[in-house]
């Protein structure tokens, strides 16, 4: 009997880190308000995305465990906290905002490393996103402009992880690799 | 005997129209207190968020002080945050709002709160409890609010004569971090 076929979890946890992180730029560019984003950051980018990150533990995938089941965290994290500020419950300055990003900041970095040992387009991804966190981390403290800039960088940094999502599904819609990912930088 | 009595009458009325002249004197803010009332309210917003949003919506709050008051815009998203006297304006546009010369208060506002210090507006506006426009000169500062760039946070006087330059040099004094520390 032939193996049944299983899905790839990453396909969900690149879809909902990817649409969330392009709606929360879309706020930080100034195009629209924060609503959606509490909402998705949630659902998508924080439910949906921690599920697909706890499936990564069956496919023997630490890095997208580790990866996916964290940033879905972030998002709901970062969605409470947006709550919280709103209505007075353990509310953040901005300040207290910046040292939660930079927490996020020094673990973006572990996980870039071992991106670089998976794919270009992976690497490329969360080069993008340090760099994007790293604005941000500026912009908390002292620089408020570059939020702006961040918003634009993190808007390619969305846009790569939805590559590498269309490129599994792709492969496998298509049965050749249409979108190619690369080499891993780190050979 | 009598002229002493007469002129004892005479200094307790001159002491009691004192007494009443002087809160009619104290009903004005001054330049010192729409920038300390400022940086306060930057540094509440800064703390608390959009949390803190309503309280400047509030009359009966510190914020509210003698002739003057505390507003905050978003200068970014075009819109009034708030505004104590006027819930009419809170989440309106304001990019639009002049004064009867003609003169764009809150692009003018925007820009003078983006300077490092901050600055002063002046323009025509109603004072409070008063049914005609007054000349009024504004402090705008800009708040570092968390998820929210483009926040401005401004107080003014009303005084029909006080020259800008002369507000400019109380905003250099004050911002002399050996005579007023940060806040």
């Amino acid at each position: 009997m032939a193996e049944q076929k299983l899905g790839n979890p990453a396909v969900v946890g690149l879809a909902g880190f990817g649409l969330t992180t392009m709606v929360l730029q879309f706020h930080n560019v100034g195009w629209m308000g924060l609503g959606p984003v509490v909402w998705l950051g949630l659902i998508f980018g924080g439910l949906a995305q921690m599920i697909a990150g706890l499936q990564e533990m069956k496919t023997g995938n630490n890095f997208g465990y580790c990866a996916f089941t964290a940033y879905g965290c972030f998002w709901i994290a970062l969605a409470l906290l947006l709550i919280g500020n709103h209505y007075n419950l353990y509310p953040s300055s901005k300040t207290d905002v910046g040292w939660f990003l930079v927490a996020w900041t020094l673990f973006t970095a572990i996980l870039w490393i071992g991106a670089m040992r998976v794919s270009s387009a992976l690497a490329l991804t969360f080069t993008l996103l340090l760099i994007g966190f790293i604005l941000l981390d500026l912009a908390h403290f002292g620089y408020p402009d570059l939020t702006v800039v961040a918003g634009y960088e993190l808007m390619a940094t969305a846009a790569m992880a939805w590559y590498i999502m269309a490129h599994i599904i792709y492969v496998d819609l298509f049965g050749r690799d249409i979108l190619p990912v690369g080499k891993p930088w780190i050979s | 005997m009598k002229l002493l009595r007469m002129l004892g009458w005479m200094g307790l009325l001159l002491a009691c129209g004192a007494v009443r002249a002087a809160p009619a004197e104290a009903e004005v803010a001054t330049a010192e207190e729409a920038i300390t009332k400022v940086r306060a309210a930057a540094r509440l917003l800064h703390d608390r968020g959009a949390s803190s949003y309503a309280d400047f919506n509030q009359r009966d709050s510190k914020w509210v002080w003698k002739d003057s008051y505390v507003f905050v815009y978003d200068c970014r998203k075009d819109r009034m945050i708030a505004h104590p006297m006027r819930p009419d304006l809170v989440g309106k546009p304001i990019m639009q709002i002049t004064d009867n010369t003609g003169k764009p208060i809150f692009k003018d506002l925007c820009k003078a709160g983006n300077e490092a210090r901050g600055g002063w507006v002046e323009y025509m506006w109603q004072k409070p409890g008063a049914g005609r426009l007054s000349r009024k000169v504004s402090y705008a500062l800009a708040a570092d609010v968390s998820f929210a760039a483009g926040i401005q946070v401004s107080a003014g006087v009303y005084d029909e004569s006080i020259p800008i330059a002369e507000l400019g040099k109380v905003l250099e004094k004050m911002s002399d971090p050996a005579k007023y520390p940060a806040l």
